[in-house]
């Protein structure tokens, strides 16, 4: 009964990092890996390490897709700003 | 003791797996409800998995993971707005369905725990998880987008 557990997480961990893997737009990765945190803290449980699961948890359910996203809308902002000021630079003084 | 493990593992499977196929493909609003319903459906495998064990102390996996769930799909709620904005995901059904799961299995482990501390912290637990998922949900459809200055 307890190798069930294990081997039906292991293959749910599995399944999600191959996801997380094979998306290739950040957004979407992000709400992927989100999934993959949850995942991953569930297996630890299932192996008796609820300390490194409650981690786990902390970090992959908010922190991670919380940096990923603030990172992507900083380089879209910044890509933004530099087109605008080439443009601006092209037929300004 | 088998019984928990065995309906952790049938939510596991069904619950888990299918928000993991939501997630892994289709457009962003899918998406987004998948990983909402994901935490939604995790927390009561992790309170039957410590029902299962014996061992109450796991019980604060589940709780960590009530508090932070719904912060993360808050956190994709505002940060994806503009994207989401075009077409909201409306998913009443489903996350009626999680949230009438995890009040019934706060339930029949608050049953088998019997009166206590240990009692009021799983009530604790459900109210957190079933309030914070039906206000993720409410945020990810863009019900709060009335406060929203801009």
């Amino acid at each position: 009964m307890t190798e069930t557990v294990i081997v039906v997480a292991l293959l749910l961990v599995a399944v999600a990092a191959t996801a997380a893997v094979a998306v290739r737009d950040p957004v979407r990765q992000s709400l992927v890996l989100a999934v993959l945190g949850v995942v991953l803290a569930v297996l630890f449980t299932v192996l008796q390490a609820p300390d490194v699961g409650l981690s786990q948890l902390a970090v992959g359910s908010a922190l991670t897709p919380l940096l990923l996203l603030l990172t992507v809308r900083k380089a879209k902002r910044r890509g933004r700003r530099a087109e605008r000021g080439r443009s601006a630079g092209g037929d300004g003084p | 003791m088998n019984g928990w493990i065995l309906a952790a593992v049938l939510v596991l499977v069904t619950g888990v797996g299918a928000t993991l196929w939501g997630v892994a493909g289709g457009p962003l609003r899918r998406r987004a409800t998948a990983q909402n319903l994901c935490t939604a459906l995790a927390c009561p495998v992790l309170l039957l998995l410590a029902q299962g064990y014996g061992r109450p102390a796991y019980v604060d996996l589940a709780l960590v993971l009530a508090v932070l769930g719904p912060v993360g799909t808050l956190v994709f709620a505002r940060l994806l707005a503009d994207e989401l904005a075009d077409d909201p995901p409306h998913a009443r059904g489903p996350t009626w369905t999680a949230a009438a799961l995890g009040a019934a299995v706060v339930g029949a482990v608050a049953v088998a725990t019997g009166p206590g501390r240990a009692l009021v912290k799983l009530l604790v637990i459900g109210v957190l998880l079933v309030g914070g998922n039906l206000i993720a949900s409410r945020a990810l459809a863009g019900g709060m987008q009335e406060g929203r200055g801009d």
